[in-house]
Formats: C-alpha cells, structure tokens, sequence
C-alpha cells in the first residue's frame, strides 16, 4: 500500500526484523477519536499474504476482552471448513461434519486438550476454548486433516486479504500488533511490533517477512491413499 | 487357510452389527485388454517375468475386489480386503489382507497404533491406494511385486509416531516393530523364479503357481516367529523416508513332514523415499538387499537379492503419467547357477481417473532379463518380454466417493 501523500513516521518500537518494517501516517477524515489501523504482511518476494492472523492489543487503555462467539468448523469431504478460525476467548466452535465418513478430531495442543468422535447422524455439543493460544486439531482417522484456532483475548483481530492487508479503526493510542500464520518460520517474537496511532486519521503497519512460508498442505491428492 | 478367512468376515460381520452406522465398504471390477509376448506366466508354472504370457493377449479379468473397514467402537477398527483373479487359485475368492486396528487417540505429541492380523508391512512407498494398488502404474516395481507374492505380516505390528507437523515443528517421526507367522515359504519364489512385475498379489495362505507344482509362502512349521523393525521420517506432507530390517528368523534346516516343504530364512534390508511436490510431481526411490537360504541335511544353499527402482509421476487434474525403472538380480552360491537371475524393466502408465467410480488404465511394460533356469529348461538365458495393458475399473460402494 502506498502513502498517496507526504508520508510521516510515528514510532517503531521493535525495529527486530531489519528493513521488514515500515510505519506510515496519513491525512484523511474520520472521528476525532479515532483512526484507520492498516496493516500489509508480504512475503520476502514482496507478494501479499492472504490469511494471516492479525491481533492488535491496545497498551494504555484497560484491556478491554472481546466478547465471546460461536463458530463452526465443518468436516467437508475430509478437511477442515475453514481449515483457520480466529476466535476471542470464551467462544465455542460446533464441528457439525458434513461428510459421510467418521472423523475423530483431536487436539493435543496445551490452550486446549480435546477428543471429539464425530460420527454420521450424531451431533456433539460445541466445544469452548477459556485459554488464549494456538490449537492444532487433526483427525485420528485422516492423517491428512489438519486444522488451525487461535484463541485470542486481543479486541481487534482479523486476517489479511488476498493482498495482504488488513484494517480497522481503533482509537488513538498505543498498541501492540502480533502476526500469525500456521505456515511462516519466523520467531513469533520478531513479529510482533508496538506502535503508536497518533494525530493523523490512519497509521499504517507494513512488515515483510524475511523467511519464506512452508510449502502449502497438497490438497489436491486423493484422499483414499496413503498419507 | 480359510480359517482366517472365515474369522476375518466373522469380525467384519460382527462390527457391521455392533456398529451399524459405521462401515464402508467397496467393490471394483478391473477388466484388462492385454497384448503380451511373454514368457509362460509364472501363475503357469513359467519362468515369465510378467503376469500376462504370449497365451494371454486378449481380454483378460484384472481383479475383482470387494473391502470393508468398519469401526468398532471408537478406538477399534477392522479391514478386510479380498479378491478374485480368475486364475486357478486355491479358492474362487482369496483374502489379502484382514487385520483389526487400535488407534488410541494421540496423546502429547505422541501416537500409538497396533495392528493384528494379515497385512503388509510397511515397505512400500508406491502401493499407496486402496487395496495395496499402485495409483501410479498397473503393474508393481519388481520389489513391491516381490512383497505382494511371498510377504505379508500374519501377526502384530506396533507404530509410535512422534507427531511434530501437529506442534509446530516440520517433521513427524515413527518407529514400527512387527512379529509375525505362517512365514518359512517366503523366498522360495524369489530362488526359483527370481524377481517379477505385476499386480498379483498372493491372497493369504494361497498358492503361487498351478496346483500340484506351486508354492505357498505362507506356511508354519519351524515354531520361530519372525520380526522387523523400522524407522520412518516425514518433512510436512512431502517427503517420507522409510528404513526397515525384516528377518523371518525361519529355522533353514526345518522340513514340513506332511508336504515335505523346507523351510526358507529370509531377511532383507530396505529402503525408500517418497518426495511430492505441490505442483503434482512424485519421486519414489526404493532399495532392497537381502537373503534367502535353505539347509536340507549336509547343504547350505543361498540365495542373495537385491532389486531398486525410480518412478517419477506428474499429476494433471484427473490423469496421472508414470514412468519407472527396475533393477533386480538373484544370486547364488550353487556352483551351477540354480536360481540366478539378472535383469532390469521399464514401465510407462498413463492413468485417468474420470470419476470416483471410473478408472482407465494403460501401461507400457518392457522387462529384459537373463535367468539360469531359461537356459536350463533349453532356451536362450536371456529374455525380452513385452506387455501392453488396458485396463478398466469400475468402483462403487460407500467408500467410493
């Protein structure tokens, strides 16, 4: 995303990824409290990165936690929809499975421990999620199935487009913003960046990974061979 | 041995009752065009490296096949797959393999999974479709269609991954040990026939070749249960590194007093790697090095083989090109030469999924080989054999989808 007028920096507090970062302020209209948050993720050849996760914790004022919600996870011709969901703390997810076949959902992760059998015609009570953190599930029938939460208490969080942008308007203040992805190799520290939304009516959040992603999940291969 | 046969339907029967809602099972119907100008075949009793002689060409049935997986309960399962081939087997139908599975939910990181039964162990990184089915080609590498004529695990096998994708790392691990059975015919094949490509698996307690003169691998009468071990690696979803060590332990100078079948020490060691792509490419290298041996009283006879091929494939949409080579060579201490054999093989396959339910098939396969016994029976040693197949497979079921 490019400034379209005299672009002005505003603080940078973790300057950790050489060059990947830079913080942009821009005129515009907009209430008086508040203002346009922007954020772009690329990847090290400059391409956007569609879905990452972007949570942004404001540091001055009160945490103020998101209020819970219900998701759903389906099982669609044995994978995960969606294969991601971002959910704030406290919120439940149903895994209805719309397929013909059995799947045993599990999740070993330390946010959340759980086993779920998931059989045709046999609805399972949603499941909550009261810890904040990634939660890997996978099915103990379809070793190829895998899928992502992320247990957020962060107020604004969302993922980036298929540009890699993302954006909200939050009041002024400083803030702290984390990136996530199931695939990137970076150290989650170093994408994680505080920064301050000051005077002007949008601030702009630009960070270009310096690792290359994992290669995707082949989705394309058929489900009946061997994993 | 029906018995195992009888209780292996017996369970499945059983699970489909106890579970109702939780079985699939599968019925394909492969019919094949064949034009080949082989060798007798060795279902004949032939030293023919392919499944299809010079007698063959014409249509010709592929495989009927009919399997069923049930669940019983949450953490057992039960499989059973079993064939007919329409070539003078012991039974008009013959089970390859039929085992119950436990799979425990994993649990920090790590999963545990037992299976008992009859199966293959796992070597093959090319039978990965439903049926122990190559998805690549119709006929086996020599190696893998070595594994579906005298291998199979009648027993226990034990598998500990280490699931490191599930938390947050780029590899899974996993060890495997099995102990096994019902094993001492295995290698027989492999001395006197030496290495073949086709798709003819040995249904469990079956017989190779025509009654009166075939073998059958699978025989217990030494009292020695055999093992292997193995380890395997995975990077994501695209890379699988297999090592295992397989020892039949059987005791070589141990004869069967009814049949008079000696019994065959048979220990290999083998290795394979699988590398995909995410643009629909597949790499698979495969190696095996082994022995088998007899000692009938005052001999000690052996056997040493040792067989790798290459298969790269590219995936377009539905259909599937394939190309590979095979080496593979048996020697022999006997001073005369019984059983050597040297040879390598070519294959091509273009495979085109048109739905769940259709598949057409047709493979190219060139093998040239020098054997002891084609001299032996007075003919040249050595033999180019070429086999053309077409092939069409139609699948329905409730697991066909």
């Amino acid at each position: 995303m490019r400034p379209p007028t005299r672009p002005h920096r505003i603080s940078c507090a973790s300057p950790g990824v050489a060059g990947a970062l830079a913080l942009l302020a821009l005129a515009g209209a907009g209430p008086l409290w508040a203002a346009t948050l922007v954020i772009n993720v690329q990847t090290p050849d400059g391409h956007g990165l569609a879905g990452a996760v972007i949570t942004v914790r404001p540091l001055d004022a009160p945490p103020r936690r998101p209020a819970p919600v219900h998701a759903v996870m389906d099982q669609v011709s044995r994978a995960f929809a969606p294969d991601l969901l971002v959910i704030p703390v406290g919120s439940t997810v149903s895994f209805p499975n719309s397929d013909s076949v059995s799947h045993q959902i599990y999740s070993f992760s330390a946010a959340k421990r759980f086993q779920l059998p998931l059989y045709r015609g046999k609805p399972y009570p949603p499941v909550q999620f009261d810890q904040t953190g990634v939660i890997t599930l996978g099915c103990n029938i379809h070793d190829d199935m895998l899928a992502y939460l992320l247990v957020t208490d962060a107020p604004y969080f969302g993922r980036t487009d298929a540009q890699g942008a993302w954006s909200a308007e939050v009041p002024r203040g400083r803030y702290q913003v984390s990136i996530w992805h199931p695939r990137l190799r970076e150290n989650q520290t170093d994408l994680e960046r505080e920064l301050t939304v000051g005077d002007a009516d949008r601030a702009d959040l630009q960070l270009r990974l310096l690792k290359s992603l994992q290669p995707a999940p082949i989705t394309d291969r058929p489900h009946s061979w061997d994993y | 041995m029906p018995t195992l046969s009888r209780s292996a339907a017996l369970i499945t029967l059983l699970g489909l009752c106890v579970t109702g809602r939780a079985a699939d099972w599968e019925l394909s119907l492969d019919t094949r065009a064949v034009t080949s100008d082989a060798g007798r075949s060795f279902m004949d009793g032939g030293l023919g490296t392919t499944r299809f002689d010079r007698k063959d060409s014409g249509i010709q049935l592929g495989q009927a096949r009919f399997a069923v997986t049930a669940s019983l309960g949450e953490l057992w399962s039960a499989h059973f797959d079993a064939s007919a081939w329409d070539d003078k087997d012991r039974s008009p139908v013959g089970v390859t393999e039929a085992y119950l599975q436990f799979r425990p939910y994993p649990r920090a990181g790590y999963r545990f999974r037992l299976k008992a039964g009859a199966f293959y162990p796992p070597v093959s990184l090319e039978n990965r479709a439903a049926g122990w089915e190559s998805p690549y080609t119709l006929s086996y590498s020599a190696i893998n269609t070595w594994l579906g004529v005298e291998v199979r695990t009648i027993g226990l096998e034990g598998q500990l991954d280490w699931l490191g994708t599930r938390s947050g790392h780029d590899f899974d691990l996993g060890l495997t040990a099995g102990a096994f059975g019902w094993n001492e015919g295995a290698g027989v094949v492999l001395a006197s026939d030496g290495f073949m490509l086709h798709d003819r698996q040995t249904p469990v307690f079956g017989r190779v070749g025509p009654p009166g003169v075939g073998v059958l691998p699978f025989q217990q009468f030494d009292g020695r249960a055999g093992v292997y071990a193995g380890v395997e690696g995975r990077w994501l979803d695209r890379v699988v590194l297999r090592v295992l060590r397989y020892d039949n332990r059987a005791d070589p100078t141990q004869m069967d007093t009814v049949s008079g079948a000696i019994a065959w020490n048979t220990r290999f060691d083998s290795a394979g790697l699988r590398i995909e792509s995410g643009t629909g490419w597949t790499a698979i290298l495969q190696w095996l090095d082994g022995e088998t041996s007899i000692a009938p009283p005052g001999l000690q006879l052996e056997w040493p083989f040792r067989a790798q091929f290459a298969l790269l494939s590219k995936r377009f949409g539905r259909q599937t090109l394939s190309a590979r080579y095979d080496r593979f060579e048996v020697d022999t201490n006997i001073p005369e030469g019984d059983g050597w054999q040297i040879g390598h093989a070519w294959t091509a396959a273009w495979m085109f999924d048109a739905d769940a339910h259709w598949r057409l098939a047709l493979e190219w396969l060139r093998v040239r080989s020098y054997s002891y016994y084609r001299a032996e029976q007075g003919g040249p040693p050595l033999a180019t054999e070429t086999q053309l197949q077409f092939a069409v497979r139609y699948a329905f079921g409730s697991g066909v989808r």
